[in-house]
C-alpha cells in the first residue's frame, strides 16, 4: 500500500465527518423531523409546522439577531430583560394611550434604545460584554418591575391582539415577520460589508482595528440589533397575550444563546450564520412540540433536549478532530 | 443562570438586614412589631396581593406593624438565605412567609431566634399536603392541601364528563420538578382514571405562564383538537389555554376549562361563561389571616395552627366557583382579590 493510497483511505471518511461537522444541526433536524413524522401522524402536518413557527417566532428573532452578538466576539445576557420591558412598556402605553399601534411601535424603539445602552457600555467603558449584560439585565429587570408595580398589565384594547394573534394569508402575522427578520438579518451577515466587519470583529478585534474597521461602533451596532430584536420579539409576545408582565421571557437569553451555539455558530466569535441559529432555535422547539403531540412524560423534556444539544456539539466536534 | 441573580439577590438581601439592625432586639419594646414578609417573588401578583393583606391585616387588627416584603426571586435558596437571617440579625418579632418551596425551606428549621413563622399557601416541610406545623417554628399554616383542591377541580370535570364517552381530558400543570404541582396531577389522575369513559389524553407543563401555556395547549391540540376538558391549576395558565383554543378555531365555552386562583381575569372568564369554574384563591384575605395568627403568636395568645384558606374569603362566595354560585347576591358584586 503506498502513502498517497493510505493517506487517500484515511481521507475517504473524513468527508462525512466534516460534513457532519458542519451541518450537525440540519442533520439532527432532518433526524427529529424524519423520527416525529414517522411516530405521529399530527406532527406534519400544515397546521402544526405553522404552529411551531409562529409560537417560536419571538425566539427565533432573537437568536437571529443575537447571531451578530456572538459572531461579533460578544454575549447578550440582558435580551430577556430588554424583553420584559419593551413587554410591559408597550401593554402599559396601549393601555394609557388607548392606540395599539403606538404602544406595539414603542416595543422594538424601546429595545433599540436599551440595547444601544449596552453596546455603549460595552466599547466605551471596556467592560466584557458578559458582565455588562448580566448588570445591565439585572437592570432592566428591575425597571420592568417598577413599570408594573410587580403587576400584571392586562390590556383590554381594540386591535392591539391583532399583531401576535391575526394572520394574512392563512398564515400568522409573526411568521410573516420571522421570515422577514430572519431574510434581512440573514443578508445584513453574509452579504454586506458591515456583516463582513461583524466577522473581523469577532475573529480578531486588535486585526480588525489595525485593518481600518471601528471595531466600537460594530459592537454598538450589534447590540442595537439584539435589542430591536428583542422589541420585535416582546411586541409579538405582549399582543398575542394582551398582557404586560415583568417576568415575560424568563430564561430566554440562554434559550437564543444554546440556540445560537446549538446551530454551530462558534462560541469564541469569528464563524456563524443566521441560518445556523435558526435552525438550532426550531430543533429545540420540535422535542417540546414532539412530546406535546405525543404526551410524553414532561419531566424527560430537558433530559432528551440536553441529549440532543449534546449530540449536535459532539457531531461538531468530531467533525473538527477528524479535519 | 437564571439563579445568578437570584444569589445576588439573597446576598443583598442579608446585607439589607444586616443594615436594618445588628442585633435580634425586637421594635415590640416600643409598641410596634416588625415583620418580614418573604415572598416566593415580590414581582408576583399573588404574593403582592398577600402582602397586601398583611398591611390591611395589622391595620385592621389596630397593632402598630412595620412590615417589608423581601423578594425570594422564585428560587429556593434565596428565600432560606432570607428566612434564615430574618431570624438572626433582622430584627424581625415575626415572619410570614410564601414559600417557593416548602420543602426546601425546611432546611432553614430549627431557625436560630425563636421568631414565630407564618406561612401561607403552602406548607413548610416535607409533606405538601399536611397543614400541620411540620417542623419547630412554624406556627400556622394558612393554605388548602393542594391535593384535595385538585380532587375538588377533577371531580366537577368527572360530573362535566357524566354523559361522554370518550370524555378526553387534558392536563395542564405548573411544573413537574415541584412536589407541589406532583402531587396536583396525581389528585386530578386518581380521581379521573377512577371513571371508564375519562381518558386523559395529554399531561403538558405550563409553568403558571400564559404563554408557555398557549404553547403547550397549541401542541397538544394538534393531537387532541376534540379535547372534551382542559384541567389546570392556575388561571394563568388557563388563559393560554383558552388562546391556544380560539388559536385553533375551537370556541372555549365549547371546552370545559377550569384554573385555580381567583384572578380578576378568571372570574369575569366564569361570569361570561368561558370557563366552566374556577377554584378561587383569596391572597388579600389569606394575608390578613396569617397576619392575625402572627399576631396572636407575637402576643402569646393561642395560635390556630392551620387556617383553612377556603375559609378566609368574603362571606358567601364559594371557594369553586362556577356561573351559578357567582351569581349568588353574595357573591354577584366579588371580583377576585388580584390578578397576575
Amino acid at each position: 500500500m503506498t502513502a498517497t493510497t493510505a493517506e487517500t483511505q484515511r481521507k475517504a471518511p473524513v468527508r462525512p465527518l466534516l460534513l457532519a461537522k458542519d451541518h450537525a444541526v440540519l442533520i439532527l433536524l432532518a433526524a427529529v423531523i424524519v423520527w416525529l413524522s414517522i411516530a405521529s401522524p399530527a406532527f406534519f402536518t400544515s397546521d402544526n409546522i405553522l404552529n411551531i413557527l409562529n409560537q417560536n417566532a419571538p425566539l427565533a428573532i432573537i437568536a437571529a439577531a443575537g447571531t451578530f452578538v456572538i459572531v461579533s466576539g460578544n454575549f447578550d445576557l440582558s435580551t430577556a430583560s430588554i424583553f420584559a420591558v419593551a413587554s410591559v412598556s408597550a401593554a402599559w402605553l396601549a393601555v394609557e394611550t388607548g392606540n395599539p399601534l403606538l404602544a406595539l411601535a414603542a416595543a422594538p424603539v424601546i429595545g433599540m434604545a436599551l440595547g444601544a445602552l449596552n453596546g455603549l457600555v460595552v466599547a466605551s467603558l471596556r467592560i466584557h460584554s458578559f458582565l455588562a449584560t448580566l448588570a445591565s439585565s439585572m437592570v432592566y429587570s428591575a425597571l420592568a418591575v417598577l413599570i408594573t408595580g410587580g403587576a400584571l398589565i392586562t390590556v383590554d384594547v381594540d386591535g392591539f391582539a391583532d399583531f401576535g394573534r391575526g394572520s394574512f394569508l392563512d398564515v400568522f402575522i409573526p411568521v410573516w415577520v420571522l421570515a422577514a427578520v430572519v431574510a434581512a438579518l440573514w443578508f445584513l451577515l453574509s452579504g454586506t460589508v458591515f456583516g463582513r466587519h461583524v466577522f473581523a470583529t469577532g475573529g480578531n478585534a486588535e486585526a480588525a482595528e489595525l485593518s481600518g474597521i471601528k471595531v466600537d461602533r460594530v459592537k454598538v451596532l450589534v447590540f442595537v440589533l439584539s435589542g430591536l430584536a428583542a422589541g420585535i420579539a416582546a411586541a409579538i409576545a405582549v399582543s398575542r397575550i394582551s398582557s404586560g408582565q415583568p417576568q415575560a421571557g424568563a430564561g430566554m437569553e440562554l434559550q437564543a444563546i444554546a440556540a445560537i451555539i446549538l446551530g454551530g455558530t462558534s462560541i469564541h466569535g469569528g464563524v456563524g450564520a443566521v441560518w445556523r441559529s435558526v435552525a438550532g432555535v426550531f430543533l429545540i422547539a420540535l422535542v417540546g412540540n414532539g412530546f406535546d403531540i405525543m404526551n410524553f412524560n414532561p419531566q424527560l423534556k430537558d433530559l432528551v433536549t440536553g441529549l440532543i444539544i449534546l449530540a449536535a456539539v459532539a457531531l461538531a466536534a468530531v467533525g473538527r478532530r477528524s479535519r | 443562570m437564571r439563579q445568578a441573580p437570584g444569589k445576588v439577590l439573597a446576598v443583598a438581601a442579608g446585607v439589607a438586614l444586616l443594615g436594618s439592625g445588628c442585633a435580634p432586639d425586637t421594635g415590640s419594646a416600643d409598641g410596634e412589631y416588625r415583620v418580614a414578609v418573604l415572598a416566593a417573588s415580590a414581582q408576583n401578583g399573588y404574593n403582592q396581593a398577600v402582602y397586601d393583606g398583611v398591611v390591611s391585616g395589622a391595620e385592621e387588627l389596630g397593632i402598630s406593624v412595620d412590615t417589608k416584603i423581601l423578594d425570594g426571586g422564585f428560587d429556593s435558596t434565596t428565600q432560606l438565605s432570607q428566612l434564615q437571617t430574618a431570624a438572626t440579625v433582622g430584627g424581625y418579632d415575626g415572619v410570614i412567609v410564601v414559600p417557593h418551596d416548602g420543602p426546601s425551606l425546611a432546611g432553614a428549621f430549627p431557625l436560630a431566634n425563636s421568631v414565630p413563622v407564618i406561612t401561607v399557601l403552602n406548607p413548610i416541610g416535607p409533606d405538601v399536603d399536611d397543614m400541620e406545623p411540620q417542623v419547630e417554628g412554624v406556627a400556622s399554616t394558612v393554605a388548602v392541601p393542594p391535593s384535595d383542591a385538585a380532587a375538588r377541580q377533577a371531580e366537577d370535570v368527572v360530573d362535566y364528563c357524566a354523559e361522554l364517552d370518550p370524555c378526553k381530558v387534558s392536563l395542564l400543570v405548573g411544573s413537574l420538578s415541584s412536589p407541589l404541582d406532583i402531587a396536583r396531577r396525581d389528585a386530578y389522575q386518581g380521581v379521573l382514571g377512577e371513571h371508564g369513559n375519562i381518558e386523559v389524553v395529554s399531561t403538558v407543563e405550563g409553568n403558571y405562564d400564559r404563554y408557555q401555556s398557549l404553547s403547550a395547549v397549541s401542541n397538544t391540540l394538534q393531537s387532541n383538537r376534540d379535547v372534551d376538558a382542559i384541567l389546570s391549576s392556575a388561571d394563568q395558565m388557563t388563559l393560554g389555554a383558552e388562546l391556544a383554543l380560539e388559536n385553533a378555531g375551537i370556541a372555549p365555552d365549547s371546552v370545559y376549562l377550569t384554573g385555580g386562583g381567583g384572578t380578576t381575569e378568571a372570574i369575569e372568564a366564569v361570569r361570561e361563561g368561558r370557563w366552566k369554574a374556577n377554584y378561587l384563591n383569596f391572597p388579600v384575605s389569606m394575608g390578613a389571616a396569617a397576619m392575625e395568627q402572627l399576631a396572636n403568636a407575637m402576643t402569646d395568645k393561642p395560635v390556630e395552627t392551620v387556617v383553612n384558606a377556603d375559609t378566609v374569603g368574603p362571606d358567601g362566595v364559594e371557594p369553586y366557583a362556577t356561573r351559578e354560585t357567582l351569581s349568588e347576591p353574595a357573591a354577584e358584586d366579588f371580583t377576585g382579590e388580584w390578578n397576575g
